[in-house]
């Protein structure tokens, strides 16, 4: 083997790496416009959509389980999230939160659709909080989120 | 599932699959190359080498698809690349050194277990963020893995460094699953106290300052950097760590404060260290003149800038340099092996690709939207990224020498392994972060279906 070839060979396994570098800066040229599209996205009208009719392609697993974690005379407490169900210190809540002093009367609801869980809170005083953070209208809650209505905190456990 | 979700995962996995498919055309290239130096023929086993290193990419690419498949497409091509160009170094090291240093089978054993521990992570964890709630397992653990080679009987020394734990017949480095380990803790810490720490409770003089008791859990790596660089003699992984831990606190809390503060603490170490240590002093003498003792102390880093030299603009060519004279080429200064054969062409490259992989990963913490994702895909990043910098800014006398090895190209098993746990974690943050924004636009969807038909 001559050494010129060698010496052209290397110019051509060197020329392969810049190529596949220049490859990699394109996808990432891809990726970072791809992000601005993204974000606008969210944003899109929809024209039509069901309303009251709730996909139920995950119909099986139609159904979740909240799980009090806090505060410890409650911990434990499992409520099956079925249907709507209310939070408060009223007596005619689904979950009622008696003892809670930081939690309003009618707090928050959760509910279920098309597959998915909410918590909307109900203008209550103290504010409801999903993985400390204050929501304000309603917001989704994944499976591992705690949820926390006055002094007391829940997790969505499936 | 939207469509718009789908095309994304379709994008991103065919993309990662043609990238995948060039660094190994390249990789393979490089194998033949290195042959054709020697004698003017294929190498014999080029079919046992193209079909392993096709078995590994096609095993972590479907494992990508199947596992995370809205994952960012660069990171696992880059890895492969850098991967490959290190094992041909490394090879091309074996053929000048004798039979019993050969380290290629060991290290394409390791780039083996290297992506089984990549599927395992990605199959064992499927959400991060479950991470956080075992923060302070996570700390213990991190803490034990750290003092593993200290225990008496356990610890063994090699090249001055008390870094290694014997198991069996294997020495492993804990130190490299313990970054993983205290990146998790302190993401997770951080998280929790960042408001607290961002905002201070006590005055002294004109500066606020938090309440010392959520400091304490801070200084803990200060300890543990100083400790490694006393009683283990390392101070790559000393310097790395409180590099890495400042950095997270900085992002976490964006008070310039504590970089000014914990830069002030690391100098006072590095002087204290300077007097009373002779290894840490003998680094930074060899680091000012490696001249002046080319026979004995200077001789490594003094190899390693005639290696850069001799390499010049395209290098020697794959095969035909002398880089087996470097002391320890294969780990710590495979930079200058493969500057001496690649030339300054070749290290850029390989400086790019290092820079695209870290920029990635930072891509993917910028990207996600919990704080926690945030904060850890930063802190692996900003790993890689030191790493990289610490170990061929020594190579190169940008800054003092310190041992550390280049990830992903380096020979050695406990980093390898490390680098694809990192890689496996970085990814499914990526998928996890795109899985969140496409429900949020979904929801988002639902909601104004909802809002126009109330309307």
């Amino acid at each position: 083997m001559t050494d010129e070839l060698l010496t052209v060979l290397k110019f051509c396994f060197l020329a392969l790496l810049y190529l596949f570098l220049f490859r990699v800066v394109r996808v990432v040229m891809l990726e970072l416009k791809a992000d601005k599209i993204a974000l606008p996205l969210a944003a899109l009208p929809v024209t039509e959509a069901p309303v009251s009719q709730p996909k139920r392609s995950r119909g099986a697993r139609d159904e979740s389980t909240l799980v009090i974690v806090a505060p410890e005379s409650r911990e434990g407490e499992t409520f099956l999230l079925d249907q709507e169900i209310t939070v408060g210190r009223a007596p005619g809540c689904g979950i009622v939160l008696a003892d809670d002093t930081f939690a309003s009367q009618v707090h928050a609801r959760i509910y279920r659709q098309g597959g998915k869980t909410y918590v909307e809170d109900l203008g209550s005083t103290n504010g409801t909080l999903l993985n400390g953070e204050r929501i304000s209208g309603y917001v989704r809650v994944r499976r591992g989120d705690r949820v926390q209505f006055g002094q007391t905190i829940a997790e969505l456990t499936r | 599932m939207s469509v718009n979700g789908s095309a994304l995962r379709k994008r991103r996995r065919d993309d990662e699959l043609k990238l995948g498919a060039l660094a190994l055309v390249i990789v393979a290239a490089g194998h033949v190359l290195l042959a054709l130096s020697e004698s003017p023929a294929f190498p014999p086993d080029l079919w046992a080498f193209l079909g392993g290193i096709l078995a590994l990419f096609v095993i972590a690419h479907l494992a990508v698809r199947r596992l995370a498949p809205r994952a960012d497409p660069t990171l696992l091509p880059l890895a492969a690349l850098l991967l490959g160009i290190g094992y041909i170094t490394i090879s091309r090291l074996d053929a000048a050194a004798g039979a019993a240093d050969r380290v290629g089978p060991t290290q394409a054993l390791w780039a083996a277990v290297g992506v089984v521990a990549f599927v395992a992570t990605l199959v064992l964890l499927p959400t991060v963020r479950a991470l956080a709630r075992y923060r302070y397992s996570f700390l213990m653990l991190g803490v034990i893995a750290l003092l593993l080679p200290l225990v008496p009987g356990l610890g063994r020394e090699i090249n001055g460094a008390l870094l290694w734990v014997r198991i069996g017949p294997l020495t492993v480095q804990p130190g490299e699953a313990a970054k993983v380990l205290l990146v998790v803790f302190f993401a997770a810490y951080l998280v929790d106290k960042r408001e607290l720490l961002s905002s201070g409770s006590r005055r002294i003089g004109r500066v606020y300052l938090p309440d010392p008791k959520h400091l304490g859990p801070l200084l803990l790596p200060w300890g543990a950097s100083i400790l490694i660089m006393v009683q283990q003699k390392d101070l790559g992984s000393s310097l790395l760590f409180f590099v890495a831990f400042l950095a997270m606190l900085y992002m976490a809390t964006g008070r310039y404060g504590y970089v000014v503060i914990g830069m002030g603490l690391f100098a006072t170490a590095a002087i204290v260290a300077y007097k009373t240590f002779g290894h840490v002093q003998s680094r930074i003498d060899i680091w000012i003149n490696p001249w002046q003792d080319l026979q004995d102390t200077g001789y490594q880093l003094t190899q390693s800038l005639f290696a850069f030299g001799s390499g010049g603009f395209a290098g020697t060519g794959l095969g035909l340099g002398r880089p087996d004279v470097i002391p320890v080429a294969t780990t710590d200064f495979i930079f200058a092996a493969i500057g001496e054969e690649l030339g300054l062409l070749g290290t850029i490259a390989v400086l790019i690709g290092f820079m695209l992989l870290v920029g990635s990963a930072f891509r993917i913490s910028l990207q996600a939207q919990r704080p926690f994702l945030k904060l850890f895909g930063a802190g692996l990043a900003t790993i890689l990224g030191m790493q990289t910098f610490v170990i061929i800014g020594g190579v190169t006398r940008v800054i003092p020498l310190t041992g550390v090895t280049l990830p992903f190209v380096s020979y050695g098993g406990s980093s390898l392994v490390a680098n694809f746990v990192i890689l496996a974690l970085l990814l499914r943050i990526s998928d996890e972060s795109a899985a969140e924004a496409e429900d949020d636009a979904a929801t988002e969807e639902a909601r104004r279906a909802i809002e126009s038909a109330h309307a």
